[in-house]
C-alpha cells in the first residue's frame, strides 16, 4: 500500500488537497493556470505510478485531448476570427478552436488528477473520513469492499466446479456461455445470501445497533499534518483571492482576452504552482533528507 | 426482529432534517443562481455535479437517521457486491453486464430506498476497482435512480414481479434513464458548451453502446428475475427479514 | 462463581413437533473449559445459541437460563455484546469489514468506546494474539487460520467473561486447528475466561478441557471430566465413542485397570506399564514396494506447473500412477500443491511440461466431452458450489437434462442414486437447508449421475463428524468395488489410514513417499495417526486403533 510521501499524511489533508486541485482544475481557464495544473498533475502521477503513468498519458490522454479539441469547434461557431466555412455553411473560428483546446486541456488535467487521487485516497481513508458523518453507509462500503473479492473468488471456484461436471462457461456458443454465466451468478447469489445471514449474526453478536456507536481509526492529526495543512490552506486562500479578482480567468468570446500579467497575478500563479506541486515538493524534500541521513550513517 | 427499537434517542435527528430542507430550498437554487450569475453560466459540468450530489444527500440522510439494523446493511451490501462481482462473472461477454438488472431486482424486492442505495453503492464501489473519476457521481446517480424508480413503480402496482414486465421496464430504464443521463454527463465533461447539436452527436455516438446495455438488462431480467426474486423471498422468510 | 444455570430448558423450532433440545439441566462455573460433543443434529449448536439470546433462532423456549444468578432475559443488549463472546463456525462469515484493524475495533465501536480506549484495547489484543504483523492487512490476504484467530481476537477485545464457540476449527487444517485450540487454552488459563465450545475433532481439545458434555437427540447423556466421560461412553457402548482420542479407545479396548489416558503421552506411559510384565514382539516397519501398475487409470508423467508465467513452480517434476479401482490419497501440509495436482488430473489446468494420461490417453488431446462424460468427475471442497435448483430432486434431475435418455430412464437413475446415497427423505428439501454431511451426499449424488470411472475428491471429510465420515467411507468403498478409481486430497490422516489403499505424501510440489496406507504411515514419525504415534516404539506397523488393540490382546 502507498503510505509514502503525501499519501502518508492524514486522510483529511489528502481529501482537502484533491478537492481543491480538482475544483481549481475544473474552474480556471487562464492558460498559465491551466499549464501549471496540467504539468503538476502529470509530474505527480509519474512520480506515483512511474512508467505506467507515462504510457497512460501518451496512449489515452493525448488522443483524448485531440478529440476534445476538435469536438468543440464542430458545434460552437461563436467568435469573431473566422478561419473558414464548413460545408454546412457554419463558420470555424479561431476562438472556438482555442476554446476547444482549453476545455480539452481541462478535461485531461482533471482525469490525471483523478489517477493520482486513486493512488492516494484508498478506500480505508475514505471510510475513515466519512465514518462519523455517514456511519451506516460507510460501514456498507467497508462490507462491500470485503465481499467483492470474496465473491470474485467464489465465482472462480463455482465456475471450476461447474466445469468439472461438464458445464463450462468458456465452451459452446454465445447463448450457451451466457446461460452458464447466469447459472454461476445464480449459484453465487444463493451462496452469498445464506452466508450473509451469519455475518449479520456476527455483527449483532458484537453489539451492532447499540446507540452511540463511535468510529475508530488509525489516523491522528499530528504536528506534521498541521503544518502541511496551514501551508496548503494559505495557498488555497491566495488562489481564491486571485479568482475573486478575476486574475485566473480568460475570455474567449467574442474575442480572446486574458487577464493582464501584473505583479499581483504573478503572486497568484506562484501560489497556484506551489499548491499543485506540494506533494512533489514534499516528496523531493523527503528524498534529500534521507540522502543526508544515510550519508551520516 | 428481536433488536429493541427503544434505543432510538438521537439528538442529531432534528438537525439532519433541517439540513435536508435547507439543502432543497436554499442550496440548490443558490447553486443554480451562482452558476448563472457568478460563473457566467459556463460551468455546466461543475453545477450539474453539485446538483447530482445534492440529490443523493437526502437518501443518505434518511437512511442514516433511521439507524438501520445489521440485516438491512447486510442485504444492501450483499446485493451491491453481487452486482460488482457480477461484472466479473461475465468476463467472456464484454458490454454485457448485469448491474442494472440486479439493481432493479433489489428495488422490487426491498423497496425504493434499498434500490437507490444498492445502485449508488454499486456505482461507487465498482469504481474503486476500475478507478474513480468525474463519472463516478453520474453513475451512482443513474444506477441509484433506476433502482429507486423500480421500487416506486412496484409499490404503486405499475410494475409487477413478472419477468416480461420487469424486462421491458429494465430495457427502457437502462436506455432512457441511464443512457439519457450518462450521455449528458459525458458531453458536459467533453465540452463546456451546451448545444443541441453536441447533445445529439453524443447520443448518436453512444447509441449502440446504450442499446447493448439496455438489451443486456432486459435479457438478464428475463432470465434472472424469477430465480433471484425467489431466492430473496426465501431469505426473507427463512430468517424473518420480512417483519419490519 | 456460577456463570450459567440452565434449568429444564427445551427448545422447539417453528412448525416442528419434535423438540431440538430436551429438558437440559446444567450449571457452568466461572473459568471452566467445556467441550460439547455429539453427532450433527444432536442439538449442541442449538443449545449453544440459547446461551446468547440475541443469536437464538426463532422458536419456542421453555425453562430458565440464569446468567450470573439473574435471568438471561434481563441482560440488556450492551451487556450481552460485551459479556458473552461468540465465534462462528465459518471464519469467513464472521468477518464484517475489509481491514484487520477495523475488524478488531468493530465491537468496541458498537459499545461506543472513545478513540483512546479503543486504541489501547486494540493494541493490547493484537499483541496478545500475535496479530501485530498482519495488523494493516486486508482481510482477503489472510489464511483460514488467521481469519478464525481474528474472529476470536475481535471478540476478546470486548473483554467477555464467557466465550462461546460453535465448531470453530471445523473449516481449518489440522495445524491451524491445533494452534487455535492452543490459543483458547491460553485465554482460559491466563485470563480465566470461561469457554464453552462445540466440537467434533476431539483429539486436541479434550486434553485441555475440564468437562466433556455429550449430547444425543437433544439430551445431555454424559457430563463429566474427559476421562470419566470417555469411560461413560464406553460403558454405554455409544457410537460417539469412536470420536474420542485414540489412546482412550485403545485403552478401553484392552483393559479397564486405571484411569483413561487422554493424550498420546499418557497413552504411551500406560502402554509401557501394560507391556512390562508381558511377553511381546517388537515390530519394525516393512517397506513394501508397490509393483508398477499394469493399466493405470490416471498417470502423471514428469509434470511441471505454475499459475503465472513468472510465478514460482507449484508442481515440480511430479510422476505417479493410480491403478484402476484404487483408493488413492494425497496427504500433506497446506500449500504444498496437492489440490493443484488434483485440478491437473481434472483437466482444470494444463501443465507446461509433462503429460497427464487418463485411461492411457493424453488428457491434453482429449475433448471436453471425452473428459467429463462417463469418465472423470470432481467433487469440489464446498459441495454448495454444485447446487443450482430449489430442491435436491430438481438438482439431481438437472444433471441429466442434456442426456438422450427417456423420461422414465432419467427418473430411474435419480431414484437409484438417491437410494444408494440414502437421500430419499431429503429429495424435497432445499439443498441449503441440509446439514453439512447431507449436502456432501447430495453433491456426491450429482457427480455420480455422470457415471464417472474416476472420482476426484477435494477434502471430502472437512467439517464432517465421525459418524458421517464412516458413512462416506462406506459409499466410497462400494464405488471402489464397482471399479471406480478414487483420488482424494485430504488432511485427515486418521481417515486415510483407515480406508485408503495407497497414500502419498505431498511436499514442495511433488510426492516424496508413497505406499500402501499402513506401510506408508508406519514409515512416518510425526505425520501419522495418533494410535501409531502412541505405539510406534513397540509396534511400528500398527496404524489404526484396531491394529493396536489386536496386538495388545495377542500379547496379553
Amino acid at each position: 500500500m502507498n503510505r509514502n510521501g503525501f499519501a502518508g499524511y492524514h486522510p483529511l489533508i489528502n481529501f482537502v488537497y484533491f478537492t481543491a486541485v480538482l475544483l481549481f482544475g475544473m474552474f480556471f481557464v487562464h492558460p498559465i493556470m491551466q499549464v501549471i495544473s496540467l504539468v503538476s498533475a502529470s509530474c505527480y502521477s509519474i512520480m506515483l505510478r512511474g512508467r505506467r503513468a507515462v504510457r497512460f498519458q501518451l496512449l489515452y490522454m493525448l488522443p483524448l485531448l485531440l478529440a476534445a479539441a476538435l469536438f468543440n469547434p464542430a458545434f460552437n461557431h461563436a467568435g469573431v476570427t473566422i478561419l473558414f466555412y464548413l460545408k454546412s455553411g457554419n463558420p470555424i473560428t479561431l476562438e472556438s478552436i482555442l476554446y476547444g483546446i482549453s476545455s480539452a486541456c481541462m478535461l485531461i488535467t482533471v482525469l490525471i488528477w483523478f489517477s493520482c487521487y486513486n493512488a492516494v485516497m484508498t478506500s480505508d481513508k475514505f471510510i475513515y473520513l466519512f465514518g462519523k458523518l455517514i456511519p451506516a453507509l460507510s460501514l456498507i462500503l467497508s462490507m462491500v469492499l470485503r465481499f467483492v473479492p470474496r465473491y470474485k473468488d467464489q465465482i472462480r471456484r463455482i465456475s471450476y466446479a461447474q466445469r468439472s461436471i461438464g458445464k463450462d462457461v468458456s465452451q459452446g456458443n454465445l447463448l450457451r456461455r451466457a446461460r452458464n454465466g447466469l447459472t454461476i451468478l445464480s449459484i453465487m447469489t444463493t451462496w452469498a445470501l445464506e452466508n450473509a445471514i451469519e455475518t449479520a449474526d456476527s455483527m449483532k453478536s458484537r453489539g451492532y445497533g447499540l446507540p452511540r456507536r463511535t468510529s475508530y481509526s488509525l489516523y491522528r492529526l499530528d504536528n506534521r499534518d498541521k503544518g502541511f495543512m496551514a501551508v496548503m490552506l494559505s495557498l488555497i486562500i491566495i488562489v481564491v483571492i486571485g479568482e475573486v479578482n478575476g486574475e485566473n480567468t480568460m475570455r474567449f468570446f467574442p474575442s480572446v482576452q486574458t487577464a493582464e500579467v501584473t505583479p499581483f497575478s504573478i503572486l497568484i500563479y506562484a501560489a497556484y504552482l506551489g499548491l499543485c506541486m506540494m506533494p512533489v515538493i514534499q516528496h523531493m524534500m523527503e528524498a534529500i533528507k534521507w540522502k543526508s541521513i544515510a550519508s551520516k550513517m | 426482529m428481536q433488536e429493541s427499537r427503544l434505543e432510538k434517542t438521537n439528538s442529531r435527528f432534528g438537525r439532519r432534517t433541517l439540513v435536508s430542507a435547507f439543502l432543497i430550498f436554499v442550496i440548490i437554487p443558490a447553486t443554480i443562481l451562482f452558476g448563472v450569475y457568478a460563473l457566467d453560466d459556463r460551468k455546466y459540468y461543475f453545477i450539474s455535479l453539485l446538483i447530482i450530489l445534492y440529490t443523493m444527500l437526502p437518501f443518505a440522510m434518511v437512511f442514516e437517521k433511521r439507524k438501520p439494523q445489521a440485516r438491512e446493511l447486510i442485504v444492501i451490501a450483499v446485493l451491491s457486491a453481487i452486482a460488482v462481482a457480477g461484472r466479473a462473472a461475465f468476463f467472456m461477454l464484454p458490454q454485457f453486464k448485469p448491474v442494472a438488472a440486479i439493481v432493479i431486482i433489489a428495488g422490487v424486492s426491498f423497496g425504493p430506498e434499498a434500490g437507490f442505495l444498492v445502485g449508488a453503492t454499486t456505482g461507487f464501489v465498482s469504481n474503486f476497482f476500475f478507478g474513480q473519476g468525474p463519472w463516478t457521481p453520474w453513475q451512482m446517480f443513474c444506477f441509484g435512480i433506476i433502482g429507486f424508480i423500480a421500487g416506486l413503480l412496484f409499490r404503486k402496482g405499475w410494475l409487477r414481479k413478472k419477468r416480461l414486465s420487469l424486462s421491458v421496464f429494465g430495457g427502457l430504464a437502462t436506455f432512457v434513464i441511464y443512457g439519457g443521463i450518462i450521455n449528458i454527463g459525458s458531453m458536459l465533461m467533453f465540452t463546456p458548451t451546451l448545444s443541441r447539436e453536441a447533445l445529439i452527436a453524443t447520443y448518436v455516438s453512444g447509441f449502440w453502446f446504450d442499446l447493448i446495455h439496455a438489451a443486456a438488462t432486459a435479457i438478464f431480467l428475463f432470465i434472472l428475475s424469477k430465480p433471484m426474486i425467489e431466492k430473496l423471498d426465501r431469505i426473507k422468510l427463512k430468517y424473518g427479514l420480512i417483519d419490519r | 462463581m456460577e456463570i450459567y444455570r440452565i434449568e429444564d430448558v427445551s427448545f422447539t423450532f417453528p412448525l416442528q413437533a419434535r423438540k431440538a433440545i430436551y429438558h437440559i439441566q446444567l450449571t457452568i462455573q466461572s473459568g471452566e473449559f467445556i467441550t460439547i460433543g455429539g453427532k450433527s443434529g444432536s442439538g449442541k449448536s442449538t443449545l449453544l445459541r440459547q446461551l446468547k439470546p440475541i443469536l437464538s433462532p426463532h422458536g419456542e423456549r421453555e425453562g430458565k437460563i440464569n446468567f450470573r444468578g439473574l435471568p438471561i432475559e434481563g441482560l440488556d443488549q450492551r451487556q450481552q455484546a460485551s459479556e458473552i463472546g461468540f465465534v462462528l463456525q465459518n471464519p469467513d462469515n464472521g468477518i464484517v469489514t475489509d481491514k484487520v484493524w477495523h475488524e478488531l475495533a468493530f465491537g468496541l465501536e458498537s459499545l461506543g468506546l472513545d478513540q483512546q480506549a479503543i486504541r489501547l484495547r486494540v493494541a493490547e489484543t493484537a499483541s496478545f494474539f500475535g496479530i501485530q504483523n498482519w495488523f494493516h492487512k486486508s482481510v482477503t490476504e489472510l489464511s483460514g487460520g488467521q481469519k478464525q484467530l481474528l474472529n476470536l481476537a475481535s471478540m476478546m477485545a470486548m473483554h467477555p467473561t464467557v466465550l462461546l464457540l460453535d465448531e470453530p476449527t471445523s473449516q481449518l487444517d489440522p495445524i491451524a486447528a491445533a494452534d487455535f485450540i492452543e490459543t483458547l487454552r491460553k485465554i482460559n488459563r491466563e485470563l480465566g475466561t470461561t469457554i464453552i465450545m462445540t466440537e467434533h475433532r476431539l483429539e486436541e481439545v479434550l486434553p485441555v478441557s475440564d468437562r466433556f458434555i455429550v449430547m444425543d437427540e437433544g439430551k445431555v447423556i454424559v457430563d463429566d471430566n474427559p476421562r470419566k466421560a470417555g469411560e461413560a461412553l464406553w460403558h454405554m457402548n455409544h457410537p460417539m465413542f469412536t470420536a474420542v482420542p485414540s489412546p482412550m479407545q485403545i485403552y478401553a479396548g484392552v483393559t479397564q485397570d486405571s484411569s483413561y489416558p487422554v493424550t498420546v503421552k499418557e497413552g504411551r506411559q500406560w502402554l509401557d506399564r501394560y507391556i512390562t510384565n508381558r511377553s511381546f514382539v517388537r515390530e519394525e516397519a516393512v517397506t513394501a514396494i508397490i509393483s508398477s501398475v499394469k493399466q493405470p487409470a490416471v498417470r502423471f508423467k514428469d509434470i511441471w506447473f505454475k499459475y503465472e508465467k513468472n510465478g514460482p513452480d507449484v508442481i515440480k517434476d511430479l510422476s505417479f500412477e493410480v491403478a484402476e479401482g484404487q483408493f488413492y490419497c494425497l496427504v500433506g501440509g497446506n500449500g504444498t500443491g496437492k489440490t493443484t495436482a488434483l485440478s491437473l488430473a481434472g483437466g482444470l489446468y494444463q501443465p507446461y511440461r509433462g503429460k497427464v494420461y487418463i485411461g492411457g490417453k493424453n488428457a491434453a488431446s482429449m475433448s471436453f466431452k471425452e473428459l467429463y462424460q462417463s469418465n472423470l468427475a470432481y467433487l469440489p471442497q464446498n459441495p454448495q458450489h454444485l447446487f443450482v435448483k430449489k430442491t435436491v430432486e430438481q438438482d439431481l434431475a438437472e444433471m441429466l437434462v442434456q442426456s438422450s435418455l427417456t423420461r422414465e430412464e432419467k427418473a430411474d437413475k435419480v431414484f437409484a442414486i438417491s437410494e444408494f446415497l440414502e437421500l430419499q427423505n431429503l429429495l424435497g428439501m432445499h439443498p441449503y437447508d441440509l446439514s453439512g454431511g447431507e449436502q456432501q451426499r447430495a453433491a456426491l449424488a450429482k457427480v455420480l449421475l455422470l457415471e464417472p470411472r474416476i472420482l476426484l475428491l477435494d477434502e471430502p471429510t472437512k467439517g464432517l463428524d465421525s459418524f458421517f465420515k464412516d458413512k462416506l467411507a462406506s459409499y466410497l468403498k462400494k464405488l471402489n468395488a464397482q471399479g471406480v478409481t478414487i483420488i482424494m486430497v485430504s488432511h485427515d490422516i486418521e481417515f486415510c489410514a483407515k480406508y485408503a489403499d495407497v497414500c502419498a505424501m505431498f511436499f514442495d510440489g511433488s510426492i516424496t513417499t508413497s505406499g500402501q496406507a499402513k506401510t506408508f504411515f508406519a514409515g512416518n514419525s510425526f505425520y501419522t495417526t495418533a494410535a501409531n504415534r502412541m505405539v510406534r516404539h513397540v509396534w511400528k506397523s500398527a496404524v489404526t486403533v484396531e491394529d493396536v488393540i489386536r496386538r495388545c490382546k495377542n500379547h496379553g
